[in-house]
């Protein structure tokens, strides 16, 4: 018993540590390429490294008091990498055992919440105006999040994400598997921060909304977790919904992954780089057009395609 | 020279004189497009209201000066235009020092605000039954009862600093709360302090106040610069329109003093005006996409605007702030070496420019966030005397360049193009299609430019109390230079109204029942100004040695280091 305990933890630690060390690559990954489609050489891609070391070593200076406020960014960021132990990355999740999708929905939303919360408590105009427009945002999205995985739980007959990533790979590519998959992906875009729906953070509007009195270290693990979390919900979209081929040979299977997901952080930057802003009535307008052809899906798998 | 209609000529002064009802002092004719009248003031805004009213004229800016030394007495000018039948009408009233107030004309023309507003600031004349009498022009720490424009008033006086002053800021209407915009605001290159009264997102109104820019340019002109030093200080007026500046200020001189600049002169103007369109819509395009977060648009646009600034540069040897003009032509000729290069580089801007435009066009979530946002009606934007392409794109056809012709704009006639809809996509189009406008009047300019001498011969002195009105179409709309020489060798009296001043008195109507999120692109699209300086010089302060870094060197230098490697 005790023996799997350990190992259940340090392979959670391990999905944790991974997502924290990658997620920056992969930013600066997605950096580079902005810069090319802008005609620019860029920054190296190891600049979100040393963003984050710069911005660990500043004063930490704080708007607002309170033991609440003060731990907020740590909170944040921990919700991702528990998010990080929750879902499949490659291989079974660490912490299947702990929750199904339903604690994985309330997980993923979690940090958004948190956004939410420090930009109420910053005492900032700029700030309440990007925390309400995070509200809007987190609530047009979330259904769709759960519309998409629940049509994978309703093929599978399972709650289990391991059970319906297993279930896809034994049945194959499905269509209202695929119409999930590309509704969680536009979810994707908005979670992640992504134009054309960063109208949260809308620097050109209210100066980086509800993180705009976040400087220092508390910026360093607001951006952090807001890297990891696209590297986590990508490593979700393909293992859920694109999890082929499975060769069964482990480490093959990983890098197959790992690929799939640097594809989808492409797509994810190119689509932010040839877009504009929305504003935050016409994004709603849009999401709501997205969660209802999502129920497409959910018709679909109804009658088993 | 375009004609000028005798029968309006004499309807102007038909109205003018109904309306004064004998109280008109003189009327003269300084120039052929410019009608003075001299008015008692008890009469002047009955006077302004028949201009307005029954010949449609566009009030263009309000001059205070004080002619104690002269006359013994301060005068309000009010200057008006009427576009389509190329006149100036001035209204000139005398102020006597005893009774310092003069009726407002702000209800009839809510352009003329910020005008009465600076000449009471400036000169001290009140305007009675001003809606809105706020201080505009001043610091909010200016003594009271100092007005900086006045003869005796020292250019170089120093006020004592106050603390604990605030600008007189409106409160939100009842329910409604602030979001400041500025004085200082990522979008904003200006300090500019628009206060946003919202409930939720929806904007319910708005209270600015700006001004933290003014640097005393009229004070210095009229004080210590004389009439050849000029140029250089209007040119520095605008970091973007500043040969247009130049180009206006020494329109108005030579008018004044009746030098005509030569004709080869008046076709490099006309050439360096269009390339200044070129750089400047194309980095406003840049800006627009910005700040709605499109930043493809901005890298792109600017990348395509880099080679019309090194053009720039190879003619006058600045990228920016030229410093070609001077009263009677120019400094500096245009070497017929580079006009190969110019008209390879046009084809190229213009090839990229199709490109972006071609891409904009058809972008469905651009047209989302522009498309009836920031609507400029066509009824405000004439009352509010709207100029340049927020009017164009509101549907009122003016344009300087066609309206007043000036350089060679009367052999090389621009096509205007206006929009009905009044909105910021509007306002893209009319631009984007100047840009490409400007590259065509550039190559016309140029297959066709004289020979000839590129400046004057000024001979005798510029006579004293002579008037010159002169305006150009700046790419963000009419400049406007007005200019009473003096006797010193120097104006008596030089005012300068840059285009942004009454573009942005119409914000709060465009932004009003809008979003928090459509009043950055709103003020965007009026395009206010905004300067950048892109060479750099160090001095090793130990050994005292200038050293001038190439462009080359300095993309090396900052390449180099955004690899992370390597020093200076």
């Amino acid at each position: 018993m005790t023996a799997w305990l350990m190992r259940s933890f340090l392979l959670c630690l391990l999905n944790a540590a991974l997502a924290l060390v990658l997620s920056p690559l992969c930013e600066g990954i997605m950096r580079k390429l902005r810069a090319a489609i802008h005609s620019r050489i860029g920054p190296p891609i190891t600049q979100p490294y040393w963003d984050l070391f710069k911005l660990l070593g500043k004063e930490d200076l704080r708007s607002a008091g309170g033991v609440v406020y003060a731990s907020l960014p740590a909170f944040t960021l921990g919700s991702v990498l528990l998010l990080a132990a929750l879902i499949p990355m490659g291989t079974a999740a660490p912490l299947a055992f702990a929750g199904d999708m339903i604690v994985v929905l309330y997980v993923a939303a979690m940090s958004g919440i948190l956004v939410m919360l420090v930009g109420f408590a910053s005492a900032s105009p700029y700030a309440s105006i990007g925390s309400s427009r995070e509200m809007m945002m987190l609530l047009s999205v979330e259904p769709i999040l759960a519309i998409a995985l629940v049509v994978g739980a309703f093929k599978a007959r399972t709650l289990a994400l391991g059970g319906i990533v297993n279930w896809q790979v034994q049945n194959g590519p499905s269509i209202s598997m695929a119409i999930g998959g590309v509704a969680f992906f536009l979810a994707l875009q908005a979670l992640a921060g992504k134009l054309p729906f960063d109208i949260a953070e809308a620097d050109q509007e209210i100066m980086g909304g509800p993180l705009v009195e976040q400087s220092g270290p508390r910026l360093a693990l607001f951006r952090w977790a807001m890297w990891t979390k696209q590297l986590v919900l990508a490593f979700l979209l393909v293992e859920v919904f694109f999890p082929w081929p499975r060769l069964g040979i482990h480490q093959l299977d990983l890098l197959m992954t790992s690929v799939k997901v640097l594809v989808v952080l492409v797509l994810v930057a190119v689509i932010d780089v040839v877009n504009p802003r929305l504003r935050i009535d016409q994004a709603m307008g849009y999401f709501l057009r997205v969660a209802f052809s999502s129920l497409a899906a959910l018709a679909f798998a109804v009658i088993g395609k | 020279m375009s004609t000028i209609d005798q029968a309006t000529v004499t309807r102007v002064k038909q109205v003018v004189a109904a309306r004064s009802d004998g109280a008109l002092l003189s009327a003269t004719e300084p120039h052929a497009d410019t009608l003075q009248f001299a008015i008692e003031k008890a009469a002047l805004r009955a006077v302004v209201e028949g201009l307005v009213n029954e010949l449609q004229a566009r009030f263009m800016i309000s001059v205070g000066t004080d002619r104690r030394p002269v006359t013994g007495d301060f005068a309000i000018l009010h200057l008006f235009s009427l576009d389509h039948e190329h006149l100036y009408v001035l209204l000139e009233s005398p102020v006597p020092e005893k009774d310092l107030r003069i009726e407002s004309i702000t209800e009839i023309i809510p352009g003329a605000n910020w005008a009465e507003r600076e000449f009471r600031d400036a000169i001290g004349i009140h305007p009675e039954g001003h809606p809105d009498p706020r201080r505009l022009l001043l610091a909010d720490d200016w003594p009271e009862g100092t007005y900086p424009l006045r003869r005796d008033f020292p250019y170089n006086f120093q006020p004592p600093s106050v603390e604990n002053v605030r600008p007189q800021l409106r409160e939100p209407p009842a329910g409604a709360s602030v979001v400041p915009m500025g004085p200082f605001f990522p979008v904003l290159e200006e300090p500019a302090y628009w206060r946003l009264f919202v409930e939720g997102e929806t904007i319910v109104g708005c209270d600015t106040r700006i001004f933290y820019n003014h640097r005393g340019i009229e004070k210095l002109g009229d004080s210590v610069l004389t009439y050849n030093e000029i140029p250089y200080l209007a040119e520095r007026i605008c970091g973007i329109c500043g040969f247009i500046h130049s180009t206006c200020y020494c329109q108005a001189v030579e008018k004044a003093a009746g030098i005509e600049a030569p004709r080869r002169a008046r076709y490099i103007r006309t050439i360096m005006l269009e390339l200044e369109r070129i750089h400047s819509h194309l980095l406003w395009l840049g800006i627009a996409g910005h700040i709605i977060g499109f930043e493809t648009v901005l890298m792109q646009t600017w990348r395509i605007r880099e080679p019309v600034m090194w053009l720039c540069e190879e003619i006058s040897g600045n990228r920016k702030t030229y410093g070609m003009n001077t009263v009677g032509g120019l400094r500096r000729d245009l070497p017929n070496q580079t006009k190969p290069k110019l008209l390879e580089t046009l084809a190229e801007v213009e090839k990229e420019t199709i490109a972006v435009r071609n891409a904009i066009v058809g972008d469905t979530t651009l047209h989302a966030r522009t498309k009836g946002v920031g609507a400029l009606t066509n009824e405000w934007a004439k009352k509010i005397c709207a100029v340049g392409p927020p009017a164009r794109a509101s549907g009122v056809a003016i344009d300087a360049r066609i309206d007043h012709p000036y350089a060679a704009y009367d052999e090389v006639p621009p096509q205007i193009a206006t929009q009905e809809a009044g909105d910021t996509w509007a306002r893209v189009l009319v631009r984007v299609g100047e840009l490409l406008e400007s590259i065509r009047l550039v190559r016309e300019a140029l297959s066709s430019v004289p020979d000839g001498p590129i400046c004057a011969e000024i001979k005798e002195e510029i006579p004293p109390g002579r008037v010159g009105v002169s305006v150009v179409e700046a790419p963000r709309g009419e400049a406007v230079h007005y200019v009473l020489t003096g006797g010193d060798n120097r104006p008596y009296r030089w005012r300068v109204r840059a285009p942004t001043y009454p573009n942005l008195q119409a914000l709060p109507a465009m932004v009003s029942n809008g979003t928090i999120a459509d009043v950055p692109i709103t003020l965007g699209s009026l395009d206010p100004c905004f300067s950048c300086t892109e060479r750099l010089e160090t001095v090793d302060r130990r050994t005292n040695e200038v050293r001038v870094y190439s462009h080359a060197e300095l993309l090396e230098i900052s390449r180099r280091k955004a690899r992370g490697g390597g020093t200076r």
